[in-house]
């Protein structure tokens, strides 16, 4: 008797923990059909990808990651965005100057920070060479 | 399976082949001579994570990425 109601008493939660599995396969379908193919989501997919483990680790904890210039030895700190977030760093962690150059074709913002990584950790002198610039400190 | 990554609008738009297909290797070369003629820069990326630009097909190249001439901003 007890366990026929308790049986019966446990069919809606039976029912709703179904209706809620479903949803959220539902919802995990959409994010991998839509979310996720959007180009600032697949751009920020490749960046992680191609960033070495300390710098994808800043990134995702700071939102920035720093490279440092194979020419000069300098660091640089790349924000997210598509201009004007490159800055040179001081030893005291400080920005120092305010790079722009950016890729000559519309990006969005991921694929423009890796190019800029890219570019100040093997062509740094070449990159900076056609960079406009700006003092901030 | 090499890949080559091209950069763009929609994020990226990426071409597997397999290097061991003559025919497939061709098209991989002749790519790259047309991305790197239009002014991209090709950055490969080896095992260990280390990157370096070439202005050479590399047939051996595992990841290849291409990303557009950089400009003042």
């Amino acid at each position: 008797m007890l366990a026929q109601q308790l049986v019966a008493a446990t069919r809606p939660l039976g029912r709703l923990l179904a209706e809620c599995a479903r949803r959220v396969q539902a919802l995990r379908e959409w994010y991998r059909t839509t979310a996720a193919a959007t180009p600032e989501a697949r751009a920020t997919t490749l960046l992680r990808e191609w960033l070495s483990p300390q710098q994808r680790a800043q990134f995702d904890a700071e939102g920035y990651f720093e490279v440092v210039g194979c020419d000069s030895g300098k660091r640089y700190r790349i924000h997210h965005g598509t201009s004007m977030n490159v800055h040179e760093m001081d030893d005291a962690g400080h920005s120092k100057v305010g790079w722009c150059f950016v890729p000559n074709r519309r990006l969005v913002a991921g694929d423009v920070m890796l190019a800029q990584k890219i570019a100040l950790e093997t062509c740094e002198n070449s990159a900076l060479a056609v960079a406009g610039f700006r003092q901030t400190k | 399976m090499a890949t080559q990554i091209v950069m763009d609008h929609t994020g990226d738009t990426r071409h597997y082949f397999n290097a061991d297909d003559a025919e497939a290797l061709i098209k991989a070369e002749e790519r790259f001579k047309a991305l790197t003629s239009a002014g991209f820069t090709a950055a490969v990326r080896d095992a260990a994570g280390d990157v370096t630009v070439t202005r050479s097909f590399d047939p051996g190249a595992e990841e290849t990425l291409f990303y557009p001439r950089l400009v003042g901003g």
